[in-house]
């Protein structure tokens, strides 16, 4: 009976309705605007920063669960969560300040703004302890991680601030104001700057290695390539270690070095400012904006004279990049590499897709990729790439809208476009923020953004 | 300005385009009548033609008659209305402005409709001047809906609207590779993308070229939007996601179209010009405006000019 008043209940509202929608349409009262509220909606601080990722989900590299929202049961994370085809807001970054970010093979670390011991956090495929110790159980440590977990690192004050982080295939390297660097993960070619033990055991290994100072100077930056390290010191000079068989260690011969050795060839009487390295090739930059390269140039990555396969000492670029001005940020992937310039153009070269088409697979040569691809046209002359950054076979650039363009090979969906198709000319990818960094990796991409209010 | 004779040579030149600001509040239908209105009466108060002769023979049938030439009152105006009434007019507008914008509107008088058609379908772009306020949001997005939120705004600055309105931008020119209807893998699309901006598929698909915020002075501003297949109520949207994105509400106080094509303001005749002799005159200067411009009548690049 009761089921039965209520349905009448509902009709009668139906008719009321139909009713009212019939009649005239009412002018409004001009005093009912006084009466609503004023509302305010939260708005962010300078400092608030937004972390979007995207790409291959099933490592745990993106530190997500699941898509929120679908399908949210009794469970707390799905297991079937593959990929993330566009980009999604990490709440990591909501609950601690992101200061630095990197992405390895499989994994991501970040570190964040704190006076406490845990500074650097990391989640993703643990298989060397490139993202530290971690086990529920004792004797059986984790080779993966679904959500981040905070890295144990001995700093000797907690006042110690994270200025760089760096990750390879399964290493780590985390820069520190004053400490040095601190290493983490595999050794097995002396990537983490020690000696190499070969029976040293990496999965469920509690060790890291301080470089504290190299030459007695402090260190300023980091980059790990695939299997090697670099790093810059205050007066600009670049030592490495790791994995030298391609001559990306830039010593002068072809072997495993284990302690950092100085960088030699053209590099030695410049002040370099940043080095780029994803796999095997690595890129220099001075602070006069010119470029130096080293390391495996089966595609010409780095055009040198003697058509050398493995440059084993630096080079100067600086014929092959005559008539472009200053370079601003370089960037090298698999099998090329992308600079940009002062006045904000793109520049590539090597095998791949470069973002020159789909029929261009290769250029020896430095090739322009059209600045209308990046937004630049009638109604907005002034926008100009201001960093580039690269993957393994994907590579991205930043305006100076803080918009993020991607390009190249979408290995799962690791471009952000929403599908798992090549791409073979810049795209922007639909993050509602001020994109101030990118990272790419082998299938995974994180950007550091800045919210827009 | 033309000399003008008389009202049938007059007629015969009203053939062509002309170019009309649109008053706001005022639909498109009124600004035709109005136009056509005012012609016939300017052409009606013109010297007229002389009036018909009419023969009569008059005279006895049986004796030798008379021949007469006399006036045919059956043409004199104040017998069968005035000479040029609205019927003799065709009027057509080549791309439509809602009842609440105002700006650059063309209108195709007689022949001339067939050129507007023209510029019709080879969509020109068009520039507004989209006028919005911060701080209360309604139900249709415009100054004349009921008021559904108010919210506070001092924290929106003019670095913020900028960064906002330039990643809109950006993001519609993604979507304008999505509407131009070519296949992303292909060599034909990298090579037009690589050129700049492209056209829409069809008509149907609203796409932004430009952004830009051009007057901020809070609650008060004002963007310039460069659009193809734009209609008003999608401009007012967009205020209205514009507040959203700058964590207030906003709504649209009023949309000026200020280019279309390459007829711009300085083209456009104001209402108290809207008489015969600023017509004709309106009517050469688009002339010339389209014979310097062929593409705005046929249009066959992919690209936008």
């Amino acid at each position: 009976m009761n089921s039965l008043k209520v349905l009448l209940r509902c009709q009668r509202n139906n008719v009321y309705i139909k009713r009212a929608a019939t009649t005239k349409k009412k002018m409004h009262d001009p005093n009912e605007e006084e009466q609503l509220p004023i509302f305010q909606y939260p708005v962010s601080k300078s400092s608030d920063r937004r972390l979007y990722v995207w790409g291959l989900a099933e490592t745990g590299a993106l530190g997500i669960h699941s898509p929120l929202g679908k399908h949210r049961g009794s469970k707390s994370y799905k297991n079937d969560f593959k990929f993330a085809w566009h980009p999604m807001r990490s709440s990591f970054c909501e609950r601690f300040d992101v200061i630095q970010i990197a992405c390895g093979y499989g994994f991501t670390v970040a570190a964040i703004k704190t006076k406490e011991q845990h500074k650097v956090f990391g989640t993703g495929i643990n298989t060397d302890s490139q993202i530290g110790y971690h086990a529920p159980r004792m004797g059986h440590p984790l080779e993966m991680l679904l959500s981040p977990a905070p890295i144990y690192i001995p700093y000797k004050s907690l006042e110690t601030k994270i200025t760089g982080l760096a990750a390879g295939r399964a290493h780590t390297l985390v820069l520190t104001d004053n400490e040095g660097v601190f290493t983490l993960g595999n050794n097995a070619y002396g990537q983490c700057g020690r000696k190499i033990n070969k029976t040293e055991e990496y999965r469920g290994s509690m060790h890291s290695h301080n470089i504290k100072k190299l030459a007695a100077e402090k260190i300023i930056d980091v980059c790990a390539g695939q299997d090697h390290s670099l790093f810059i010191t205050e007066s600009g000079k670049v030592y490495s270690c790791g994995w030298g068989a391609d001559g990306q260690t830039g010593l002068g011969n072809f072997d495993n070095q284990g302690p950092p050795g100085l960088v030699k060839g053209d590099i030695t009487s410049e002040k370099i400012v940043k080095v780029a390295s994803t796999v095997d090739c690595v890129l220099a930059l001075s602070d006069k904006g010119e470029l130096f390269g080293w390391g495996n140039s089966e595609y010409g990555q780095i055009p040198v004279t003697s058509k050398q396969q493995q440059v084993n000492m630096s080079y100067a670029l600086i014929n092959f990049t005559k008539g472009i001005g200053k370079i601003v940020d370089i960037a090298a992937g698999g099998s090329f590499c992308l600079i940009c310039n002062e006045q904000g153009d793109v520049f590539v070269w090597g095998f791949g897709l470069l973002g020159l088409g789909p029929t261009v697979h290769h250029t020896a040569n430095l090739k322009q990729i059209p600045p209308a691809l990046f937004g630049r046209n009638e109604f907005n002359p002034e926008s100009m790439v201001e960093k580039v950054s690269c993957g393994i076979g994907h590579l991205a650039a930043i305006t100076n809208n803080g918009d993020l363009y991607t390009w190249g090979r979408n290995r799962h969906g690791c471009l952000g476009l929403g599908n798992n198709k090549d791409q073979h000319f810049p795209l922007k990818v639909g993050i509602g923020a001020y994109v101030l960094n990118a990272k790419c990796s082998v299938d995974h991409t994180v950007a550091i953004c800045k919210p827009f209010v | 300005m033309v000399k003008i004779k008389n009202a049938a040579t007059a007629f015969k030149a009203l053939n062509g385009v002309i170019c009309v600001y649109k008053p706001p509040c005022v639909g498109i239908p009124k600004v035709q009548h109005r136009i056509v209105t005012s012609l016939c009466r300017d052409l009606n108060n013109l010297p007229d033609r002389p009036l018909e002769q009419r023969l009569e023979i008059v005279g006895a049938t049986n004796e030798s008659m008379q021949v007469k030439i006399v006036p045919n009152y059956a043409d004199d105006p104040l017998v069968c209305g005035p000479r040029y009434i609205h019927d003799d007019f065709k009027c057509s507008w080549a791309t439509h402005l809602g009842l609440f914008s105002s700006g650059v509107l063309l209108l195709g008088l007689n022949e001339g409709t067939k050129l507007t058609y023209h510029i019709n379908v080879g969509r020109p772009t068009r520039a507004f001047k989209v006028h919005g306020q911060l701080g209360k949001a309604t139900d249709t997005y415009f100054w004349n809906g009921k008021t559904v939120e108010r919210t506070t705004y001092k924290h929106i600055t003019r670095e913020k609207i900028d960064r906002v309105v330039a990643h809109m931008q950006a993001a519609h020119q993604r979507t304008m590779y999505q509407l131009s209807g070519l296949h992303m893998e292909s060599e034909t699309t990298y090579e037009l993308a690589s050129k700049g901006l492209i056209r829409p598929a069809n008509s149907k698909l609203p796409v932004i070229y430009g952004l830009k915020c051009v007057h901020f002075k809070p609650p008060n501003f004002t963007l310039e939007v460069q659009s193809i297949n734009e209609y008003d109520k999608y401009l007012w949207t967009l205020v209205h996601d514009l507040g959203v994105q700058l964590k207030a509400s906003a709504y649209c106080t009023g949309v000026q179209c200020i280019r279309q094509g390459k007829f711009t303001l300085d083209h456009a005749l104001l209402r108290k010009h809207w008489k015969l002799e600023h017509i004709l005159d309106n009517m050469d200067q688009c002339r010339q405006v389209l014979e310097e411009n062929e593409a705005l009548l046929n249009q066959r690049s992919t690209h936008l000019n």
